[in-house]
């Protein structure tokens, strides 16, 4: 059944989510800056727990240089904390493997210090989603203030609605994976002897995996976008409502964020090519920001084509419930005014 | 003793290439002899076996006695010392084992026979298990029966064996998963006899230690299975729905066969000037074709490095398998056959498989034709081993990239900006530096922690060797153990052969050096301390040329005084040099005997230090922290720091963006 003409097709959606994140600079430098923020106070850590193991030793050079890899081990083996992610894996494209494989294998592998830092980020993530999600889909600037309303606004809302998230969420990445990865798996593979089998295998099981894992992402998603369209203040009936959505437009929910894999694919293909080597230096590191910002590109990408198909669907491009936020007139302008 | 093979029909024959007198050497004292009949079911992975053992007493005492391991016993349950000692090191290999991956070894009779093979005395009910080394009456892995007449010195003893086996599942070196069959230590095999009898229960530490004997095996398995044996295929019978191989081999000291239907059969010769040929054959997993040269090469530079340094291979034939994925019967060594071990995905330039090949390669003349016991001294086979083969990767397989795998073990990821080094990285110096101290290489190797076996055996022994090369030159090392391999060669040397060669050979006493590396299980770790360039003359009140007291201010643009405080951190005591290097490029090197806590060194120049290094060419290479060796006045290290972090930064974004998609 071929949609109505008037109806948003998917690859509308996605066109219109891109020009609505290219007409929202400042959003791209904002979650940009947060992950940088974020990253940075223990950067700095590290860049003293690198400093002080290496001191004024000769070692240093080769470090600075290139890759001192005996010191690297050296220095593993003494550290801890923040320093014991300081692995081979940071290195070029070998960090977007690495962290896609955290999240299929084992999403707690990693140090304490690091899981805080992924919790505080999502957390700032929630809180600015709120913002995000309004100025993308109102389309228009309408200023910090506005979009920090906005924050404050859906924050409480998408916290509840975070709590049901992250309850399945924690279904989904600890008894089901583990019945998946720990017990079907070496069930599966016990007495193959080939390893190809074993790993077409698991890879079947991936797809398992994701299969619930972006479903329930895709209605977490439309909760908060028709949160923030249509101003809903219970998060049961956003969900609610987002189910409903998801169901009644299947294929074009489904493409729309097929497409967007598709836009993280490319990036990461792109960086997959231009991932600078250890000897690089400043270049290296405009490299990895480039490539950070187009993780938030893409990211924002899925936001506002997400809600520029939802607008599309049961509202219309631009629609949303509520009013844009007018603060009263400071007690100074009060004083100025007419008595 | 062996009977020569008998004549065998044209027909049934095995293949040319590798068909031929199954010894070349005939130089081996050929004191336990085998001569087997075995038979495989596959349905009920079980083997039925009898054995004419033929064995002369080559001691100066009469044996008593006689030993007889029975090493499939470690898996018969889990009260084996070998499976409580992997229990000790956290490892349950069994916890989730079901019936049939059990295994154990049964013998149903022995007995003492004639020249014509009719049986002189039974002795079967006088056979039970023994465990002196751990008392476990739990074990079985070592059986003992007492013998009415002693077998004097110059005697010989025949023992005809019957037993049957069932595999365990391939958990440690032998087994079964799947069809793949690998089966090593699965017949009734003696124990050694000199000073009376050396003969170990199974301890999942260490490996084994038997006579040289002369071997003539008959195996029974499905028709169109591949058979890989030690020695050379004689000959290859059908009948019915079963085909018997039979191989045999001269001057060995064990038996390890295999079979599988699913192997690829490849074979190359390997030629060395002035040397017999060597066939090389290669039973390789399918998915695993096209690595096929790679395990070739790998051989071929253990036979041609090994045999340039230590001395020629003396077999007709070497066999490499491929294990089966899961199979855990990988890099494990037996005369003239072994099994390498590889993966799927396995990028060029990464060693693997050229690195566990080369190793194994390696084991034929440090295992395979210079016999220590394994059970007590393995690490004079791995360790020298390890040195070698990793001298044999930085002479051929350059260059060796750093490869780590991802989902699930699967993927490999190889950085290209990390070339793997000998001295640090294929010695093994970081897995060493992770536990260097839990015991020392001198420990029998039986009765190590298990978990550091490897560290001692292979990697602290490797690094030793490797610190004497960095003392004596790679010259003298060579010469070194060119001479005590030639001197033992089909025998069986102690540690203290080895240090005795290293003494004569190098005219020093290496007490100390035994004392400190071999013996103890001390660490080490030199550092500078701190560097400083001061003016010589002093600042404050001097006596003027008129007799008063003046102040002084020392001259600005020198001469200096450098000061250097070198610290001994660890108790290891080794010597090490001290090089200082000042800013007009000219160097001052000092000796320390290295044994006090700390030292202070003075150098008066007319410019300052620019660095300090103690022990600069890193002989020794067992300093567990290198980093602190060295000092220099222009650090470098807020530039590598600065670089680092931001590099790490960047991983951390990525791993926030990669969260990101849950909210």
């Amino acid at each position: 059944m071929s949609p109505e003409p008037w109806v948003l097709g998917p690859a509308q959606a996605v066109l219109q989510g891109l020009n609505r994140v290219k007409r929202a600079p400042w959003l791209v430098a904002g979650v940009w800056l947060s992950t940088l923020l974020l990253a940075m106070p223990l950067a700095i850590v590290l860049h003293q727990q690198i400093g002080t193991h290496l001191g004024g030793s000769m070692a240093a050079l080769g470090a600075a240089d290139g890759v001192n890899y005996d010191w690297w081990n050296e220095f593993l083996a003494q550290t801890s904390g923040v320093g014991a992610s300081f692995v081979p894996a940071i290195l070029g494209f070998a960090a977007v493997i690495k962290n896609i494989s955290t999240v299929a294998d084992d999403v707690t592998a990693m140090p304490l210090v690091i899981a805080i830092a992924v919790a505080m980020y999502l957390l700032v993530s929630l809180f600015l989603a709120g913002g995000i999600i309004d100025r993308l889909a109102r389309d228009r600037d309408l200023g910090a203030g506005a979009f920090f309303s906005a924050c404050g606004v859906y924050f409480v809302r998408f916290v509840r609605l975070g709590v049901i998230a992250s309850f399945v969420y924690w279904l989904i990445f600890g008894p089901y994976h583990a019945w998946l990865f720990d017990a079907l798996y070496p069930a599966l593979t016990a007495d193959i002897t080939v390893e190809r089998t074993a790993f077409f295998i698991r890879l079947a099981l991936y797809f398992v995996f994701v299969v619930p894992l972006y479903a329930f992402n895709i209605i977490f998603d439309y909760a908060k976008i028709r949160a923030v369209v249509e101003d809903r203040r219970s998060m049961i009936g956003a969900l609610v409502a987002s189910w409903r959505f998801v169901r009644r437009h299947p294929v074009a929910v489904g493409a729309v964020y097929k497409i967007n894999i598709l836009a993280f694919l490319l990036v990461i293909a792109l960086y997959y090519l231009i991932a600078p080597g250890a000897s690089a230096d400043t270049l290296a590191f405009a490299i990895g920001q480039l490539y950070i910002v187009l993780r938030v590109i893409v990211r924002l990408l899925f936001a506002a084509s997400q809600t520029a198909l939802f607008q599309g669907r049961l509202a219309h491009a631009g629609y949303v419930a509520r009013p844009i936020p007018k603060w009263p007139d400071s007690p100074a302008a009060e004083a100025l005014g007419p008595r | 003793m062996a009977q020569p093979p008998a004549p065998i029909p044209a027909a049934q024959q095995a293949p040319p290439l590798l068909a031929g007198p199954p010894t070349q050497t005939g130089v081996s004292p050929r004191i336990a002899n085998y001569d087997i009949d075995v038979t495989l079911d596959p349905p009920t992975r079980t083997i039925t076996g009898t054995e004419l053992i033929t064995w002369h007493n080559q001691g100066v005492l009469a044996a008593y006695s006689i030993r007889l391991h029975l090493y499939w016993n470690a898996f018969r349950n889990t009260n084996s010392t070998w499976l409580k000692q992997r229990h000790l090191a956290g490892d349950d290999p069994f916890s989730n084992a079901e019936a049939d991956d059990f295994g154990y070894t049964t013998v149903t009779k022995i007995a003492i026979v004639n020249e014509d093979g009719s049986d002189r005395v039974d002795l079967t009910k006088a056979l039970h298990f023994i465990s002196p080394d751990d008392q476990n009456g739990d074990d079985r892995s070592l059986a003992a029966a007492d013998l009415a007449d002693a077998i004097q010195p110059g005697q010989t003893l025949r023992l005809r064996v019957t037993w049957t086996g069932k595999f365990p599942r391939n958990f440690d070196r032998t087994g079964v998963i799947g069809n793949y069959f690998f089966v090593s230590q699965w017949f009734p095999k003696l124990g050694v006899f000199d000073q009376g009898w050396t003969a170990h229960q199974f301890f999942a530490n260490s490996e084994f230690f038997a006579d040289f004997g002369n071997y003539d095996v008959r195996m029974t398995v499905p028709k169109g299975w591949v058979v890989g044996a030690t020695g050379v295929e004689q000959s290859r019978v059908d009948a019915g729905n079963k085909t018997t191989h039979r191989y045999a081999q001269d001057d060995v000291h064990d038996f390890a066969w295999t079979t599988s239907p699913d192997f690829i059969e490849k074979r190359q010769q390997f030629d060395m000037p002035g040397r017999a040929p060597v066939q090389l054959r290669l039973l390789i997993q399918p998915e695993h074709e096209y690595l096929a040269d790679r395990h070739f090469a790998g051989a071929a530079a253990a036979l041609k490095y090994y045999g340039e340094w230590y001395g020629a291979y003396p077999y007709p034939a070497l066999t490499i398998v491929d294990p089966a994925w899961q199979s855990e019967s990988g890099g494990m060594e037996y005369p003239t056959i072994f099994t390498g071990g590889t993966r799927w995905l396995s990028p060029r330039y990464s060693n693997d498989p050229e690195y566990v090949v080369l190793h194994e390669a390696g084991h034929q003349f440090w295992y395979g034709l210079v016999a220590n016991n394994e059970v007590e001294f393995a690490w004079l086979d791995e360790g020298i081993n390890e040195y070698s083969d990793s001298r044999v990767q930085a002479e051929v397989f350059q260059p060796n990239y750093l490869v780590q795998r991802f989902f699930g073990d699967f993927i490999p990821w190889q950085y290209r900006d990390i070339a793997l080094q000998r001295a640090t990285d294929t010695n093994y110096m970081n897995e060493y530096r992770r536990a260097p101290d839990r015991d020392s290489i001198s420990t029998p190797t039986a009765m190590l922690w298990p978990g550091t076996h490897q560290n001692m055996s292979y990697h602290k022994a490797a690094l030793m060797l490797h610190t004497l090369e960095r003392m004596y030159t790679w010259e003298v090392m060579q010469k070194v153990l060119s001479i005590f391999f030639a001197k033992s060669k089909f025998k069986h040397p102690t540690p203290g052969d080895f240090f005795d060669t290293l003494n004569e050979v190098t005219g020093k006493d290496h007490k100390w050096f035994i004392d400190q590396v071999y013996t103890s299980s001390n660490t080490f770790d030199y550092a500078i301390d701190s560097l400083r360039s001061e003016a010589i003359e002093a600042r404050g009140m001097l006596d003027s040329p008129d007799g008063t007291l003046k102040f002084q201010q020392p001259k600005v643009e020198g001469p200096y005084r450098t000061t250097v405080v070198a610290r001994r951190l660890a108790a290891g005591q080794f010597p090490v040099d001290l090089l200082v290097t000042f800013t007009n490029g000219e160097q001052a090197r000092v000796p320390w005997n290295g044994q006090g806590r700390w030292q202070v060194f003075t150098f008066d120049r007319p410019v300052k230090a620019a660095s300090a290094q103690i022990d600069p060419e890193r002989r020794l290479l067992l300093d567990t922290n290198y980093t602190n060796n060295s000092k220099t006045m222009e650090p470098a290290s807020d530039r590598a720091a600065t670089k680092w972090s931001l590099r790490w930064m960047v991983w951390l974004q990525d791993l926030f963006m990669t969260y990101a998609f849950l909210v």
